[in-house]
């Protein structure tokens, strides 16, 4: 496979990223566009032109393109999807507003919920029924499914999603009734709960059902036209679409189940933090990615990225699981928060500044871009700070102006708060920080950790702007910087090995499993998974058990190795998965039988060779200017070395404050603080932690446990 | 040690954390929806001194005021010289745990380096535990299934096989059960490895200052809140709603006294024990007296034992807010969840803006279905439903939300996979919601049916059907607060003739269920309601054409959907309907 290339594709609320790697060398190239919010892919068209300067012809030679999007949950965040009708089992409709009526918060009394996705004169019930063994009680009224498609054509609705009773166990309900809807309504768009999310439980199911349609011809379209629109700039291999927990799809079926794809783009930024962190030998850290619309943390632990299954859009209680709409799709657990450098601050009715978390976006943008936007932004706030610099904004493609945002902060800031420009912009930075480090600290101590013990991965955009301040508030002592943090999620889609992951219930006593049939079951999904691998690539197999006590809903995962027919594979797999519980849940003496809940499969290419070129200089370089810069609880503005990033030698140290400037980010640092460029060209920053005077000025006394700062 | 409030705030998560995995740890090994959907539980830390630090946040109401007096109680019984690691301690007594048999405590001593720091408590309502269950009928504690005293389950890690014997014998799915509570051993161990993990990290020797750092600023808080309300005396009466079964009339007679930094609550002169499932344990009332006064005065501390020190409540023995073995008390919740209400309708002059109109589903709805399989296995399926949620100052109140309890409703497809049974319909039921400038939430109308079994054994099922009671012409309707109307609706239909709730009904296949839990109540003048909001409340079908008009004087153009202005404003000007 000589002179063909990886093809990684960040499609961002503010800015899409690109990273090209080299199959014989493994060297890699980035790119970075701002993104058309009406047409993104036309955002990946205009970086792929780009990209193709260099590399002439790169379409016809990439082997493999993964792509990665926040375009679905934008979808759902901004109520920008499809009119959406539902149809129920007669009687049900309003399962979907009951929920599980349950408060998320026992203490208050004022709680909110999001609005349910469809309204109440939207959701329409046929009769039709089926009992628990999917045995058809009541056979579904055609004629009532042809009514209520007359009532969505009349409502103008654009997508249905139907959702009956016990589907999990029968979908043939809902699949005539799908057949009759696209009968009746040729252009709209169905999604079936049996397959979007065939499990019981009807709100989950139902709520997963609703967003996937919800997104449906948001995803589709789009991701047909960029299929299109690169194969007709000659790409002929399979595009490929990242999953939420970091697997990956066929653009096939992602166009199937959308809300798959949901978490698609932050699950790249996870996956390329765990992997500079497994470089970097860091076992436990805390990812940070900033980009123009949102902040998203995520722990990753042991190299592992915290995962959940009850997934919720929307939240409106940011820590409270029960607040969102449940999307029963596997995600990586991470924390979002409305913070970006398109975040816009304004002065509220108390006289206080205060940012976000209602976002420029890319049009009109920030006030600097110069592109209509007035509202003074977090990185209008940067640019007036000098942290960046506006002759150097994506390596000086993007003129940044300078006195446009000044402007901005004082006009809508500084006049109403009586501060300077400075005194003001340096608020909106400080003021965003503290938002991100409020939110992070709750989120760590979920975790049960503490954020002493976590380095930070900071990535993204606006991520190396904000990574120092966000770091000593939070008290990570250390910082890393990767090479290309910019545009790093897209690196993550081609440092994650494309992987697929199958697996199949089967729901019986251990004991009276039949072993060769669960070998077949295992040999088919290994067949399955193998196809949707690219041709000729070498995979890597893994099986796993789920086993749990009979009545248990919950399993454990137990990988198990060669084929599974021999006289002890039971007994070995029962000591496992007993050895596992008590590990997990202390001796509790259980005399249920272990029953074997599903058999799984994961197929992965070999982790990919990325070659991240150190950089090539001999000697230390000196900085390539001087700017002035503010620095906190200094005396305003301050004089402040200015590096290029490409120029500096590896093992190099700067001592802040610095201002580290790439073409697709800006790393800041502050007084006290020492960088140290390491073998793989990474920055990594020991931080000046202040700890709070709390218990008076006794200085020599760590006010901390001691244990504090061990690690 | 010295702790400065950023140790203090990251110290007391990690205790807040450590229960929430416990109970984590919890559902994910449950056997039964009782624990995986309902969540009918809690989960608690303790210190050394049997202090409560930490609850788990997925819990209902009725534990708050309870935990921290069971693990006294435990521990009158078995003084920590008398413990051993490896030791578990269990029980179901009614007036030393959680108020009726149903619910199983159990607790474990931690110990670290060589001593106890800790202690670790797991409180389940259970599927089963024998007896008559679900009745309001039963006239004492004998009827209503096994008693558990105090014993110990696990002694230094050895199963006490006795206890299982007798619970195995004497309920009805045994497997399920004692599996649920083997997850109240797996809680405890998590909570007990998690705080040890902590004393280790942080290289603590115990808890004692982090502990009092907790309770004295969790007491201190809600005391600057109590001090900030006026001081003096308010008074309720409330004559409740009649118990099936039950010929005397329960009167609650409450007297809150707000004096400095402190509130006594005094329910002297209310009703004696009845001859029905339905008194209350003082801890019982203690937890659902002291929770209406956080929520409207301190919400967003977590919950421990300092919280309740602020808070007096006197209840005399032999009340039905206080009652005596061996009183029945299976239905408890029939008297402790209108505790809430009963305190905020005293707080409704002094407070407006931090009460909430009653809720529609209060006390909770409960539902008992058991019987056989065709293939001769014993089935048993609760579920639980709510109403409209009360109104308040600032919104409408949601349909279908639990309150003043917290727990889940299980999901019609899990109790379906439970039990012979099918649901026939569970939906929104309009004009529900009590009128109001802020309208209660809706509340709901459930049916179910039951299947054949296909054989004489799995022919009928046996059934009980518990609702609020409360009717909007009975003595305690479901009441709107400030101008607000009543919530509406409720009653329970067997075949379509009208029944008594809360008694066991013996149904025949195809039998038919049905009832309706009433809306929330309004809060503030419904005439004052915004028209555009009456408006859309009709488009979505939660208010009819005809309640719009009566209920808040607004006219509604069918045809246009649009408000007529003119008629309204005419109709608005003749004036109110007399309040409910």
């Amino acid at each position: 496979m000589t002179d063909s290339y990886r093809l990684g594709i960040d499609i961002g609320g503010t800015f899409s990223d690109f990273a090209l790697v080299d199959n014989a060398g493994g060297a890699i190239r980035v790119g970075k566009v701002l993104t058309s919010a009406h047409a993104p892919e036309e955002s990946v068209m205009r970086g792929i032109a780009d990209l193709s300067g260099a590399v002439p012809g790169l379409l016809g030679r990439t082997s493999e393109a993964i792509h990665a999007t926040t375009l679905v949950t934008n979808t759902i965040l901004e109520r920008k999807g499809a009119k959406t009708g539902l149809l129920t089992t007669e009687g049900f409709r309003d399962i979907l507003e009951m929920a599980r009526e349950v408060r998320y918060d026992i203490y208050d009394m004022f709680i909110r919920l999001p609005e349910p996705l469809v309204p109440r004169r939207l959701r329409l019930g046929v009769p039709e029924r089926l009992l628990a063994d999917g045995a058809v009680l009541v056979p579904l009224d055609e004629a009532a499914v042809r009514q209520a498609a007359a009532v969505f054509r009349d409502e103008g609705v654009g997508a249905v999603a139907v959702s009956f009773l016990h589907s999990y166990r029968n979908g043939a309900h809902e699949s005539r009734a799908a057949d009759i809807l696209r009968e009746e309504l040729p252009a709209v768009t169905v999604s079936l709960s049996h397959e979007v999310h065939p499990e019981p439980k009807e709100y989950e199911r139902t709520s997963t059902t609703v967003l996937d349609a919800y997104v449906k011809a948001v995803a589709e379209g789009y991701l047909e036209r960029l299929a299109e629109g690169l194969a007709a700039r000659g790409y002929r291999e399979r595009l490929f679409v990242m999953l939420s927990n970091g697997g990956t799809a066929t653009v096939e079926t992602a166009k199937r189940v959308p809300v798959q794809i949901v978490e698609s783009g932050p699950a790249a930024g996870v996956e390329a933090a765990a992997y500079f962190g497994r470089l970097a030998g860091i076992d436990s850290l805390l990812s940070f990615d900033m980009g123009g619309t949102t902040a998203k943390l995520c722990i990753v632990e042991n190299g592992r990225a915290a995962r959940t299954r009850s997934y919720e859009v929307d939240r409106q209680h940011r820590f409270k699981s029960g607040s969102g709409l449940p999307a029963a799709v596997p995600v990586y657990d991470l924390l979002e928060i409305g913070a970006g450098g398109g975040s816009i601050a304004r002065v509220d009715d108390l006289g206080l500044i205060r940012v976000g978390p209602d976002s420029a976006g890319s049009a009109p943008g920030p006030a600097c871009y110069g592109l209509g936007g007035a509202a003074p932004t977090v990185t209008d706030a940067d640019l007036a700070l000098g942290y960046l610099n506006p002759d150097y904004f994506l390596g000086g493609r993007m003129a940044l102006d300078r006195p446009a945002a000044e402007r901005a902060v004082e006009g809508h800031l500084s006049e109403a708060t009586g501060l300077t420009v400075v005194e003001a912009a340096a608020g909106v930075h400080e003021i965003v920080n503290e938002n991100m480090a409020a939110a992070a600290r709750i989120y760590v101590a979920e975790k049960g950790r503490a954020p002493s013990e976590l380095s930070m991965v900071a990535f993204g955009g606006a991520g190396p702007v904000h990574a120092a301040g966000l770091a000593r508030k939070l008290g990570c002592p250390r910082l890393v910087v990767p090479p290309h943090s910019g545009v790093m999620s897209s690196l993550g889609l081609l440092a994650a090995p494309v992987a697929f992951e199958r697996s199949r219930a089967v729901r019986r006593i251990l004991e009276a499993v039949d072993l060769a049939a669960v070998e077949a079951g295992f040999r088919a999904l290994e067949t399955e998974a193998g196809e949707l691998m690219p041709d000729g690539a070498a995979s890597i197999v893994r099986r796993s058990v789920d086993l749990r006590y009979s009545g248990q809903d919950y399993p454990l995962e137990i990988e198990v190795s060669g084929p599974c027919d021999t006289s002890s594979t039971k007994g070995d797999w029962e000591a496992l998965f007993e050895a596992l519980y008590r590990s997990h849940y202390g001796k509790v003496d259980d005399d249920n039988p272990v029953e074997l809940a599903s058999i799984r499969v994961h197929v992965s290419q070999p982790p990919p060779a990325l070659e991240l070129a150190p950089p090539p200089a001999q000697a230390d370089a000196p900085p390539k200017a001087w700017r002035d810069i503010h620095v906190p609880a200094g005396a305003g503005m301050e004089r402040a070395p200015v590096y290029e990033r490409a120029a500096l030698r590896i093992g190099q140290e700067i001592a802040g404050p610095a201002v580290i400037e790439e073409r697709e980010s800006t790393t800041v640092i502050g007084p006290g603080d020492r960088l140290r460029v390491d073998a793989l060209g990474c920055l990594v920053v020991d931080l000046v932690i202040h700890r709070p005077a709390a218990s008076g000025d006794d200085a020599g006394a760590a006010p901390v446990p001691a244990a504090f700062g061990r690690r | 040690m010295q702790l400065d409030p950023v140790a203090i705030q990251i110290l007391w998560n990690r205790l807040i954390t450590i229960v929430d995995e416990a109970a984590t740890g919890l559902m994910r090994t449950a056997y039964t929806p009782s624990v995986k959907e309902y969540h009918d539980f809690c989960c608690a830390l303790f210190d050394a001194d049997a202090r409560m630090l930490s609850h788990s946040t997925v819990t209902t109401a009725g534990f708050l005021g309870i935990v921290p007096e069971v693990l006294r109680n435990f521990i009158a019984k078995y003084p920590p010289e008398t413990l051993r690691p490896g030791d578990a301690i269990i029980t179901n007594d009614p007036w030393i745990a959680s108020g009726h048999l149903i619910d199983i405590s159990i607790a474990a001593p931690i110990f670290h380096r060589g001593r106890i720091v800790g202690y670790t408590l797991c409180i389940v309502h259970h599927l089963d535990m024998g007896g008559r269950m679900s009745t309001l009928e039963s006239k004492d504690m004998y009827e209503e299934g096994l008693k558990i005293p105090i014993l110990k389950l696990f002694d230094e890690g050895r199963l006490n096989e006795t206890v299982f014997d007798f619970m195995r014998a004497n309920i009805r799915v045994p497997d399920k059960v004692l599996g649920d509570v083997r997850a109240q051993l797996v809680a405890n161990n998590v909570c007990a490895r998690g705080l040890k993990g902590l004393l280790e990290e942080y290289r603590l020797d115990g808890l004692e200052a982090l502990a009092a750092e907790v309770i004295d600023r969790t007491e201190s808080s809600l005391r600057r809140k109590i001090a900030a309300l006026p001081d003096g005396s308010y008074r309720n009466v409330a004559v409740l709603p009649k118990v099936p079964g039950c010929d005397d009339e329960v009167v609650v007679k409450v007297d809150v006294t707000v004096a400095g930094d402190g509130v006594t609550v005094d329910y002297s002169g209310s009703s004696g024990e009845v001859g029905a499932a339905i008194n209350c344990s003082y801890n019982m009332t203690r937890s659902y007296t002291a929770y209406p006064v956080k929520l409207a005065l301190d919400p967003h501390v977590p919950n421990n034992d300092g919280g309740l020190r602020p808070i007096e409540v006197i209840a005399p023995e032999g009340t039905i807010v206080n009652s005596r073995p061996p009183a029945a008390t299976w239905g408890r919740t029939m008297i402790s969840h209108l505790f809430p209400e009963i305190v905020f309708a005293t707080m409704e002059g002094i407070m407006p803006e931090s009460i909430l109109a009653s809720n529609g589903g209060s006390p909770a709805n409960e539902v008992y279905l058991h019987g056989r399989h065709a293939d001769g296995r014993s089935f048993l399926a609760i579920a639980q439903h709510s109403g409209g949620f009360g109104a308040s100052a600032r919104h409408d109140g949601y349909a279908c939300l639990c309150f003043p309890n917290n727990t889940r409703n299980i999901p019609v497809e899990v109790t379906e996979n439970e039990a012979r049974m099918y649901y026939v319909r569970k939906e929104l039921r309009t004009d529900s919601g009590g009128p109001g400038r802020n309208r209660g939430g809706l509340g709901q109308d459930i049916e179910f049916a039951i299947l054949d079994g296909g054989n004489e054994r799995a022919r009928d099922v046996e059934s009980s059907v518990r609702l609020s009671g409360r009717t909007e012409d009975g003595p305690f309707p479901v009441f709107g607060r400030l101008g607000g109307r009543n919530g509406r609706g409720s009653g329970l239909w067997h075949n379509g003739g009208a029944v008594d709730h809360g008694i066991y009904r013996r149904l025949a296949p195809g039998d038919r269920m049905r009832f309706v839990l009433s809306g929330g109540g309004g809060y503030g003048d419904p005439f004052e309601r915004e028209p555009e909001r009456v408006l859309a409340d009709v488009e979505q079908g939660y208010v009819s054409f005809e309640s719009a008009a009566e209920d808040y004087g607004v006219v509604i153009d069918g045809a246009a959907m649009t408000v007529d202005a003119e008629a309204t404003r005419r109709l608005r000007a003749r004036g109110r309907p007399p309040a409910t």
